[in-house]
Formats: structure tokens, sequence, C-alpha cells
């Protein structure tokens, strides 16, 4: 079975970069998305074993989404990890308050991403 | 193209869009300069610039990252109040978009000129010293909204501070509620903002599981209103929209005064300041309701100490007449000067725009070398790859009419009792030619439209195994050739995840270690070879490596102990029968599973996913040279001429390109080998499959049978029927979602009678019926 | 918890497991709304097999159209009549008869040997997660809308059919018995 990682970023560029340095970790399988709202869609129908989200983002934000997931029953569980823009310490913050389990900055190493879903996804 | 110009031509692609979309934000601030600037504008800016800093910086092009970097900086700055706009921070973010389009230009052409990477410098240093801090407040207002902090917590730095402007500007606040179904609520939502938008700010979206409704959601919008309570329910009438007031307490001291009578709420009574003949004097920005012309203040504050002609006014577009400038009147400039009339910098340059409006249409003064063309720099149009299967289909719909029409002219030609009919029927039939003819070149053109190099892949799997080599401790050269091969762009997508998995095996798997390779005097470093070759309507991509190959013998020792296969089945395989044992469900050929590669699922799902492409693998591999692995897949898959062919009273069609020959043969040249059925070809022995009978259907008597010879890469396979119809161009729908998993069938078609019609999948078939050839062995 | 179980804890909400915070703001502290959504009835459409009244939530029907020409799918299991082309889209049409022991085989309605299909019979298109699908009925029934007080659980007993039946809606004198799609669909 694969880990199951949904990516919830609105730049392509971003998104693609994420997924791909998720991708190259071996058995984990990544959905991207560009939005929340696409996020909010997706939950109910397939199980994430984990959730890497941006802040910053046109329909809802990613703090909204964090606090939605761990507030519901049902995904409550499932660990988020936020990436930000450099100088974003208070998104950042709130976000780690509302439950997070990790936080990367942009730009980050694959490396460290990497090391953040073997600390979550076990075994991995 | 080379790699690095398909790389290249995507990046100018993709920043020029960007560019456009900055660009139609910052004319709108620029042609609402005497207004309030739009957040909405500003944010969109920002994201622009931040996007384009990040597209820049994947594709190495320093300039641009370090500028858009600095513009990104200076956005955020404003977005989030710690700056104000003014005029002299809007030109630079102008000049700095003209700085962009300049380095664009520059980059679309491969140079990187000294001076304009000197003027980028410059314009950053602009852009970091740019501006003042608005004035500082002493009290947040935000403490003074009745929101709970659990709300509060969920917003980002950038929509406190959108909530804290509306509080202290004192715009009623609102909680807006609706719930949608949770299948379609994006459009709900879109829609109920489309409404919000001219009525205030939205300035949160919050999502709510909405108890009750599995299939439900409910969201929360924060919205700034700038119209009444009234105005408000009224916009919203017939949406699903709730309207709950947030209570905000009145300023300690003699703030702002709000722009709009308050929500009422329940407990709090409005706050006496609210009569607006008693609102603070000392707040001249409150006074400018809605969007009030720029004159307007001008004549009514006429205690305030503003210089009766700001320089920056005088530059700012319409309305410059108003100021009385001592060239009044002259608002001609130059043909040609980008939309945002700003080229007048000094009393002088009035005249000087209007000579050159008259003789060139370039600007006069300093004629900047790198002056930036409206003309866009890429030739490349994006299209969803959705628009272009619709008009593949509408291809496919013609092309049935056209088989009408053809018959129809065939008919009158043949049946035609007078003269006249018949020649009516052969103008018809060579006017049908000359659509088909068309018909073909635009079904062509369509299906260019939709190929990409496979190279896009190629490009990323190199970047691939750096990593999984290191990981691995394999050194390895990568060399990949024929990326320029094209294939339809849904091919491409789909090769990616097989080619990764072919590629880890060979790292993982075939490679050996550089001791190990020294030691049996191979050199160091390992090669993994990926190459693509255009054959026809078929593309080859091989994977291969100089490794230690596969051990026949553990193979046939694995396959038997995990039963795959019986004793006697193998003794009677050849080596490359053998060999394609590795793709069956549940074949790993290590004991110990590496690490890396949490491998034991793999060829065989590498092996299903070509399926779908209508797509199939072969293996070679000789015990210490090597191992390849060759990839047959179909050019595209969009459409595809086929035979229709009966079988008990159903209809098939069977794609022309795996079709090598069609034969009649007598029940009698049917031979049975070991209790197999054969045909011999040519003095080969060709397996044979009734069509009807692995399908299950009634069987019926015929005389003779028609053979579909069928044939991809070394495998070949006759495939018996009833009746053949004859040929058509099909649009193959996919049986995808539910259906995804039926075996042999790989989509349908619509034949033109209203009839759905299955397509066979040739790649399964030839499977089965290789495979039921070594079940009855 | 299995999914069915998690669908019917998501339907049989309770107001005791939310959450503070966010979910008390978005729902109204004051708790009345809650129960009021409660009580407020859902829509199902009602429909014939057999002798049998049964029913689906109407969220989840997509439309509802006459029998059309039918293709079958060679070595499919016996629930799936054929394949449908409905204005261009291709959708899978089951015979849920089978899995609910109302019939012994399915109706031969595809094919070239299939008659002509009964004047009351329609296809259900259903949204399920694995992709829409239609459902052959024997006739409409209509719309029904059963508070949640009107519909009772199926007692764990008669849970056989593969975790089709989700439930009971009483309506008058009416009985409905209500399918989970997702289950009735599921392969």
């Amino acid at each position: 079975m694969k880990f199951k990682v949904l990516i919830v970023e609105d730049s392509k560029v971003s998104r693609e970069h994420i997924a791909a340095a998720v991708e190259s970790v071996d058995g984990i399988e990544a959905v991207a998305t560009a939005s929340g709202f696409e996020a909010l869609k997706l939950l109910p129908r397939q199980r994430f074993d984990l959730i890497i989200t941006d802040i910053n983002m046109p329909d809802i934000n990613g703090l909204e989404l964090i606090n939605f997931v761990k507030k519901n029953p049902n995904y409550r569980d499932v660990p988020l990890i936020i990436i930000t823009t450099e100088g974003r310490e208070q998104d950042r913050t709130r976000g780690m308050a509302l439950g997070a389990a990790g936080y990367l900055v942009k730009p980050f190493q694959p490396e460290d991403l990497e090391a953040l879903l073997r600390r979550f996804l076990k075994p991995l | 193209m080379t790699p690095g110009g398909k790389a290249l031509a995507e990046f100018v692609a993709e920043a020029t869009e960007i560019l456009d979309a900055l660009g139609r934000d910052l004319l709108a601030l620029d042609e609402a300069r005497d207004q309030e600037a739009d957040p909405e504008h500003i944010n969109g800016i920002f994201r622009a610039a931040h996007s384009l800093k990040g597209l820049s910086g994947l594709f190495g092009q320093e300039r641009i990252t370090q500028l858009a970097h600095a513009a990104e900086d200076l956005l955020d700055r404003l977005r989030l109040g710690r700056l104000t706009l003014d005029d002299q921070v809007l030109d630079a973010l102008v000049d700095a978009l003209d700085t962009f389009q300049s380095l664009l230009g520059e980059t679309s052409r491969g140079e990187e000129g000294e001076d304009l990477t000197r003027r980028t410098r410059a314009m950053e240093d602009r852009l970091a010293r740019m501006g003042s801090p608005p004035p500082v407040v002493e009290e947040d207002p935000l403490e003074r909204l009745e929101l709970d902090a659990s709300v509060r917590a969920v917003f980002t730095e950038y929509e406190e501070h959108r909530l804290r402007e509306n509080v202290r500007r004192g715009v009623a606040l609102w909680r807006v509620r609706a719930a949608f179904d949770l299948s379609d609520f994006d459009k709900g939502l879109a829609d109920l903002n489309a409404r919000l938008k001219p009525l205030g700010e939205v300035i949160s979206t919050l999502p709510s599981s909405r108890p009750g409704g599995a299939t439900g959601i409910a969201f929360d919008l924060i919205f700034g209103a700038k119209v009444s309570a009234q105005e408000l329910e009224a916009g919203l009438q017939g949406t699903p929209a709730e309207l709950e007031p947030l209570a905000v307490r009145p300023p300690q001291d003699g703030e702002d005064g709000p722009a709009f009578d308050l929500p009422r709420s329940p407990d709090a009574a409005p706050p006496p300041s609210e009569t607006p003949d008693t609102g603070p004097v000392t707040a001249p920005r409150a006074k400018r309701k809605k969007k009030g012309p720029r004159s307007q203040p001008l004549a009514l504050e006429a205690g305030e100490t503003r210089p009766l002609l700001p320089v920056d006014t005088a530059t700012s577009g319409p309305g410059t007449a108003l100021t009385g400038a001592p060239s009044s009147g002259v608002t001609a400039l130059p043909l040609g000067s980008p939309p945002r009339m700003r080229a007048v910098e000094s009393p002088s340059a009035t005249t000087l725009g209007l000579q050159s409006a008259a003789s060139a249409p370039v600007p006069a003064g300093r004629p900047r070398p790198e002056e930036t063309s409206l003309r866009s720099l890429t030739q490349t149009v994006r299209v969803d790859i959705g628009r272009l299967d619709g008009l593949i289909n509408m291809v496919g719909e013609l092309l049935l009419i056209k088989a009408n029409l053809q018959r129809l002219a065939e008919t009158s030609r043949q049946d035609g009792t007078v003269a006249l009919s018949k020649l009516f029927g052969q103008e018809l039939s060579r006017e049908t030619r000359q659509l088909e003819r068309k018909l073909e070149a635009l079904q062509e053109g369509l299906l260019e439209a939709r190929m990409v190099p496979v190279g896009q892949v190629f490009d990323k799997l190199a970047r691939l195994v750096r990593r999984i080599a290191r990981e691995a401790g394999k050194e390895i050269d990568f060399v990949s050739t024929g990326g320029e091969v094209e294939l339809d762009k849904l091919i491409v997508e789909e090769l990616s995840d097989p080619l990764m998995h072919l590629i880890r095996n060979a790292i993982d798997h075939g490679a050996e270690g550089p001791e190990a390779r020294l030691s049996v005097g191979k050199p160091r470093r390992a090669l993994l070879r990926l190459r693509a070759e255009q054959k026809g309507n078929h593309v080859l991509i091989s994977v291969s490596d100089d490794g230690s190959g596969i051990d026949e013998s553990r193979v046939r020792e694995v396959a038997l102990s995990r039963g795959l296969v019986t004793a006697s089945q193998i003794s009677e395989m050849t080596r490359r029968e053998l060999l394609n044992l590795i793709f069956l469900p549940g074949f790993s050929t290590r004991s110990s599973v590496s690490a890396l590669s949490g491998r034991g699922v793999g060829l065989d799902v590498v092996k299903n996913n070509l399926g779908n492409l209508s797509g199939i693998i072969d293996v070679w591999s000789e015990r210490g040279k090597g191992t390849a692995f060759h990839l047959t897949l179909p050019v595209t898959l969009a459409i595809v001429r086929a035979l229709v062919v009966g079988v008990s009273g159903r209809t098939y069609a069977v794609p022309l390109n795996s079709v090598l020959e069609i034969l009649s043969v007598q029940p009698q040249d049917i031979r049975t080998v070991e209790r197999r059925e054969v045909l011999d070809l040519r003095g080969q022995t060709l397996p044979f499959l009734r069509l009807g009978r692995l399908f299950l259907l009634p069987e019926r008597e015929v005389n003779r049978h028609f053979v579909v010879v069928v044939g991809l890469a070394q495998q070949r396979l006759g495939i018996a029927v009833d009746e053949l119809f004859g040929q058509q161009d099909i649009v193959t729908k996919p049986l995808g979602g539910r259906l995804s998993g039926v075996k042999g069938i790989s989509g349908a078609t619509d034949l033109g009678n209203r009839r759905t019609v299955l397509v066979l999948d040739v790649a399964e078939l030839l499977e089965e019926g290789i495979a039921q050839e070594r079940r009855r062995a | 918890m299995s999914r069915f179980e998690a669908l019917l804890d998501a339907f049989f909400y309770r107001p005791d497991e939310d959450v503070s915070g966010l979910m008390d703001f978005a729902a109204g502290s004051d708790g009345l709304a809650s129960r009021v959504l409660e009580e407020e009835p859902t829509e199902y459409l009602a429909f014939r097999l057999e002798a049998e009244c049964y029913a689906v939530p109407i969220l989840t029907v997509r439309e509802i159209c006459k029998v059309p020409l039918l293709t079958e799918i060679p070595r499919s299991e016996p629930e799936l009549l054929g394949v449908m082309n409905l204005r261009g889209e291709l959708l899978p049409v089951y015979d849920i008869k089978l899995r609910l022991r109302l019939a012994d085989a399915p109706p031969l309605v595809a094919g070239p040997d299939a008659g002509l299909p009964p004047r009351a019979a329609r296809i259900l298109v259903l949204k399920t997660d694995a992709g829409p699908a239609g459902v052959w009925v024997d006739s409409v029934a209509g719309v029904v809308r059963l508070k949640p007080s009107m519909v009772e659980l199926s007692p764990a007993g008669l849970r056989g059919d593969r975790d089709c039946v989700a439930g009971l809606g009483r309506k008058g004198s009416q009985l409905y018995i209500l399918l989970d799609p997702e289950q009735a669909l599921a392969p």
C-alpha cells in the first residue's frame, strides 16, 4: 500500500515542484490540487495519509484548511505540513497553533521535505 | 528543437502569461489613481510577482528572479498596509513591469545585455527604497471587533490586515453563511462571490462541516459591506446566503467614524458617534465616500494643506487638464506609447511629444534600444486538452456524416435509372472525396496539435536518475536520445510512471555497484540508456542498462515456487517467454526488497499501465551484459482507423494500426496442436483465437472464418470473426471509471447508427491468446 | 468503523460530538440550528423493483432516462447489463435485482436477441465515488420526503445484502427500502 499525500498549492510551479519532491520518495503517491476548494472536495472521497498545504491561496486559505481538517473527526488524525514563504512567521505560527505537524519555508530542499515525510509516514 | 530551446520557449510562454496578468492588475490600479486602491488588484500583482519569482528561479533566470523578488517584497509591504500606494510607488511598479518585459525579450532571444542588467539592478534598488510607512495607529481596531478568537486564528496575516482596515474605516462587517452541496459548492460560492463583489470586500472564506449532511458543506464569508443592510440583503436575494452582522465596539477616542450604518446587533445599541454630522473633522479620508473624482476633495477641503499643483498630479493622465498646468489643453501624446499615458515628464516634453506624434511612433527624448514591444513574445497558445478532445469528437462526427454521404453517392451512382441521376451521383461522389481529403487534413492537424515531444518526460527522469543513483550507491551515466520524438500529450503524461519504474528497476536491480563492476572488468560507471524512436504509427521506447542482466534460473525458480507456472509449462518455454514471466503479478526477483524501492509490485503494474495506452512491453536480457525493456506505443489514441467486424450478431471494431492482414479460412484449415488451435501461415504457426468463444457468445455455424491477424512487436495472433463490415475512422471513448477492469475491450465508439460498438484491445487479446496457449500446454 | 457506519454516522449527526471553536461559530452556538437540521426532511427518489418499493437519496440521482440501446460487455459480471451512450458519455448500466435477490438471472436487454424494454422501465443515473452509473428500475414512483424520525436502521441481522440496504423509511402505510447506492453498486 502506498501512502497518499495531498498537496494543496495554488502556484503551478510550486505545486509541481512539491509533487515531484514527494513522488521521488518511494512508496508515496501525490495528489496535487490547486486550491482549498478542490481539497475540500477530495477529502471525503479519498483517504489521505498526509496533507501539505500552502497558506496564502485565493479561495480558502491554508489556515482555514488546517482548522477544517483538525476539527473534523474524519480527518483530524491526518498530519499537515505547511509550506510558507520567508517572512511569513505569523501565518506559520498560527498554522502550527491550529495543529499543523510541521512546516517548510520556500525555497526548500527536497531532502527537508523527505525528512518530514519520513517522520510522519511510518513505516516508510 | 533542442530540449533547452523547448524549455526556454516554455519559460517565455509562462512568464508572458504571468506578466500579462500583472499588467492587467497594474493597469486597473493606474486607471484608478485618484481612488482608494482595490486591495484585490494589489494582491493580484503580488501573486503574479511571486509566481514569476518561482518560475524564473526554476529556469535559472537569475536577473528576472532577483527583480521579481524585489517587486514581491515591495508588494507584500503594500498589501499588508506597511506601505501606502502613492503615485511614486505606482510609477515604480509600472517601470518594473517595463523592465520585466525587456528582460523577457532578451531571454527569448538568448541574450543578456550589460545595459539591461544595470537597469535591472537600479530597478531593484529603487523598489527596495520605495515609500514611507503609513501613519501609525495607536489602538488595534481589530480589538473592537467582536469576533471569536478561534475564527481570528485562521486568518492569514493579509486577511487580518484587510479586516483591520475595514474595522478602522467603520465598514459594516457581516458574516455571510451559505450551505452548498459538496459536489458543486465551488460554483455556488463563485456565484455568491460575484454577487458580493460589487457590494464590498470578501475578506475571508471559512469552510465548516455542516451537521446532518454527508454531502453538504457550509461556508462563512467575512464580508465588509460598502452598502447598506437593505441593499446587501436585496443583492443576495435568491442565494442560499444568510446574513449576520458582526458587532464592532465604538472607537475609544475620536477615531474614524463609520461610513455606513452599523449592522444591528441584539445587545449593542448603535454608537452615538454614528450621526454623520458629528463625524470628526480630523479624518478627511472617511469623507471620501464612494469613488468621488479627485476634483471634489480639492474643491471641498479648502483648508487642507495640499500643494495646489503637485508634480505628480500633473502626470496622472485623465483629469490632467483640470490642474491648469502651463501647457493647458495639450493632451496629445505620441502614438504607440503604452496605454498608460505617462510620457510627459518635463514642461517642454509636451511639445516634443507633439512633434514626434507627427513623425515617428517612438517617443522622443532618449529612445531606449529595448523599447518594449506590444507584440507578444511567444507564438504559443495554450489550449486545454479537453477542448482538443471536443474538436476531435467533432471531427469524428463529421467523418460519420461523410461516410453517410459517400454511401448516398454510391447508391445513386449505381442505382440511378436515369442518366441525370447517375451524373448527379458522380458529381456527389467527387465532392465527397474532396470533403474526405479536407477532413483528413483537419484531423491530422488536430492530432498534431496534441503532440508533444517525449523529451518532456525524459528531462524529468534525468533529474530523478541522479537522485536514485546517489541513494543506491551506484554510479550511473544516463544517456537519453530521441527526446524530439512526438507522442500524444495524453500518452506522454501516462508514460512517466511506467518509465520511472523501469529506471528505478535498472538502477536498483540492474546496475552493479562500482566495485562489483570493476571486478568483472566493466567500466566503473554503469550506463543507463533511454531511447525513443518512431516507427510508422508506433513509437518504440527502450530503457536499457549494461548491468548484471536477469538471472533466468532464478526467474524459473521464483515462478515455480510462487505457483505462477507449472514445471511442464516452464519446460516448454522459450527463453523470451521465460523472461516475460517477470511481468506476472506478484513476481519479484529479490528476496530482500531494497529500502529504496519498496518493490514487489512493479513490473505487472508497468505492464498494466502500458496496456491502458494500447502499448505493450517486452524484455531482453543477457547474463552479465545487461537488460533492455522495449515499449511499443501508438502515436495517438484519439482517432484511429478501425476494421469493423461481426461475431455472433455483435459488432466490434479492431484498430487497424495493429492489423497485419486478413485471411479467409475454411474450418478444415484450422489445425489442433496439443489441444490448441493454430493456423499455418506461410510456413509459420500462428496462434488462433475464436473471438466468439473467448467472449462466451452463442456460437454460430459458419462455413468459413475471417481471421484478422494482429501483431504488436514480435507477437502475432489470428482472431477469428464471422463477418467483415469494412473500415471506418473511429473516436474511441475509454470505458474508464467503473469499467476500467474489463478485459479485451479498450473502449467504445459510435458508428453513426446510434449503436455503441466496443473497440477491441489488441494488446490485451494478444496477451490472452499467448497466455491461453501457455495454459493449454 | 466500516465505511457504511461512517456514512450512517455522518447521517445521524449528534450535536454532542460537535467540536468547539470554528464549528460552533459556523453552526450557530445556540444549538438551535442543529436541532432544526436534524428534523429537516431528506428527499428520496422512490422506484419499484419487482414488487418492492425502494428509494435512494435524491442528491445521488443525476438523471432519469428511458432505457436506450444497451451494448453488452463480454465476460462481465452478470449485474452489468451493458453500456449505454448518453449524449456522448459512456455509462455502465447495472441490474441490482440480482444483488437484492429479487431475481435469479439478469433480463435479456442487451445484444442482438434482446426484446424491447417494458414501457415503464427507466435507467437512473446515480452519482457514485467510482463515477456515474446507470441502474435499471422497473418504474419510477416519485419523490418522497422523509424526516429522520421516519427512518429506522435495518436490524443487523437483515444487513446481509452486502450492506446495500441503509434502512427503512415509513410514510403512512408505505414502506421504502432505503438503498445506499455506493454499496449497491460496489464491485
